[in-house]
């Protein structure tokens, strides 16, 4: 199966690392021989037809920042490499912008458009245009799969949809942002405040340097949408979310709602058709309680009553267990394996 | 009179006792006690099934008053639903924005009563936090005592933070 792969930032270095890592093992389990023809970035694309050397192009890459700066690599941008380097697949990890979709959602619609399935971890293309999207690779005849854009590592949208397929899936919720949740974990285990903490998982690399899309509820909110399109068959947009974030949430609030039995979370949830993003109180004991930076999404179902999935929702590693997921699952359908 | 109940207990050593020491004080006979450890409700809280033969009505009453009380939760009595608890913290300027107004808008819904609050206040200049346990009596005022609530966080600036399970 030959790749274009677009993006090469943390998820796509990760992705490279992964496929080096897993290759004999992928040949020799699923007979699978995955082949990246392209790799492209902001500065320009390395092209191979016979597959690029990865362990290289990292090499380099680690040490310049740029694709340019690979032996062999040009100038041609990521949409004409989308274009006119011949793949079967493409996997979209650029970063994620939540106004616009761009430019992953130009990438994704090129490549479909040049009759590609498409694979992505990029969440600001699906909470913006899924319904798009979706039409689009169903025109074409593609796949177009997520499943690392919401929970990273946790098998939420193939759990749902492929192990408990004969479930009706009644509601979703979760904590889907594993910064806020390493915050108020730390708020709650040291009675610090807001400010404080957030500038030690600043430090600690946890938060970034403009950590407003994550303390804000947005990317809560963006992976909340993604998981009601995909999972309870729905064309929500971002702008269909309450949103509120966990700036207000104040040490004393935490150490009262403690006394009760409670901690307090950053809740994502859809019931009942609505979307939700707040920070609320759970119940100590309860599956959802989960610290630090893990993530956890339950889901009501009419069979199976609740199931609950615990896991790490980021890391260039963890995100690409998703990423090759979707990838085998399209190799085996298109294999017939 | 024989009598069901279905009470909650916090998850804490010593509160089986405090539930069934007015029982034995009001002169009921305890039938059965059925204290399920490992089946926590949804809230956290240990839930208990008592059977109890009580001498008459008013006995009855004076021992759920006694058990609220004790901050034991009676759910049902004879499978009848009782009350249903909400969990609420209100964050911000919640004192200086007319706390007995928050209060009594809350507790002018028919079947809706604010039955405990802790207040949390680091300075007289900072944000307050408060926990509020409503009681509501009547299942089909928790989605007005919520929208009110929601009213009342959004036209006094306070951040209104709803319990899970609900």
């Amino acid at each position: 199966m030959r790749i274009n792969l677009v993006g090469f930032g943390v998820i796509g270095k990760g992705f490279a690392k992964t496929l080096i890592m897993k290759q004999d093992w992928l040949k020799s389990r699923y007979g699978f021989e995955p082949r990246v023809v392209s790799i492209s970035d902001l500065s320009g694309t390395l092209v191979n037809p016979g597959g690029i050397d990865l362990s290289a192009t990292l090499e380099t890459v680690n040490r310049t920042g740029r694709i340019i700066d690979c032996s062999g690599a040009s100038g041609m941008q990521s949409l004409d490499a989308i274009r006119g380097v011949e793949a079967d697949l493409m996997v979209e990890v650029t970063p994620t912008n939540v106004v616009t979709g761009e430019p992953g959602l130009s990438h994704m619609l090129t490549a479909m458009d040049a009759g590609k399935h498409v694979v992505t971890s990029n969440k600001g293309p699906l909470a913006l245009a899924y319904k798009k999207l979706k039409a689009a690779s169903e025109k074409k005849g593609v796949q177009f799969k997520f499943e690392s854009s919401a929970g990273g590592a946790m098998p939420l949208i193939n759990l749902a949809n492929e192990v408990l397929s004969g479930d009706e899936i009644i509601s979703i919720k979760g904590i889907l942002n594993g910064t806020t949740n390493f915050i108020l974990t730390k708020m709650t285990k040291e009675g610090t405040d807001f400010e404080t903490t957030l500038k030690e998982a600043q430090e600690l690399g946890i938060a970034e340097t403009d950590p407003s899309y994550d303390i804000s509820g947005s990317d809560t909110a963006s992976k909340l949408v993604i998981l009601t399109n995909a999972i309870l068959g729905r064309e929500a947009t971002y702008s269909d979310v309450s949103v509120q974030g966990i700036t207000k949430i104040t040490p004393e609030a935490i150490a009262l709602a403690k006394e009760e039995g409670f901690v307090i979370k950053l809740i994502g949830e859809v019931e009942d058709g609505r979307l939700s993003v707040a920070p609320q109180l759970v119940p100590e004991n309860h599956p959802l309680n989960v610290d630090g930076t893990l993530n956890v999404a339950s889901f009501t179902t009419d069979l199976a009553g609740d199931v609950t999935i615990v896991g790490r929702g980021a890391g260039a590693i963890e995100t690409n267990s998703a990423i090759l997921s979707d990838i085998l699952s399209i190799y085996r359908g298109v294999a017939g394996r | 009179m024989r009598i069901e109940l279905d009470v909650e207990l916090k998850d804490k050593p010593g509160q089986l006792i405090k539930a069934l020491e007015p029982i034995s004080r009001l002169g009921g006979n305890l039938i059965s006690v059925i204290h399920l450890r490992e089946t926590l409700t949804k809230r956290g809280r240990v839930p208990v099934h008592i059977i109890v033969s009580l001498e008459n009505l008013e006995t009855l009453e004076t021992l759920l008053t006694e058990l609220e009380a004790n901050d034991i939760w009676v759910a049902k009595v004879d499978e009848v639903r009782r009350k249903k608890r909400l969990t609420i913290l209100l964050i911000g300027h919640v004192v200086d924005t007319d706390i007995r107004d928050t209060i009594d808008r809350l507790n002018n819904i028919s079947g809706v009563l604010v039955a405990d609050m802790s207040l949390s206040m680091p300075h007289p200049e900072k944000e307050t936090s408060a926990l509020m346990d409503i009681e509501i009596s009547k299942p089909d005022k928790l989605a007005l005592a919520l929208d009110e609530l929601e009213l009342i966080a959004r036209e006094k600036g306070l951040t209104l933070v709803k319990s899970l399970e609900i």
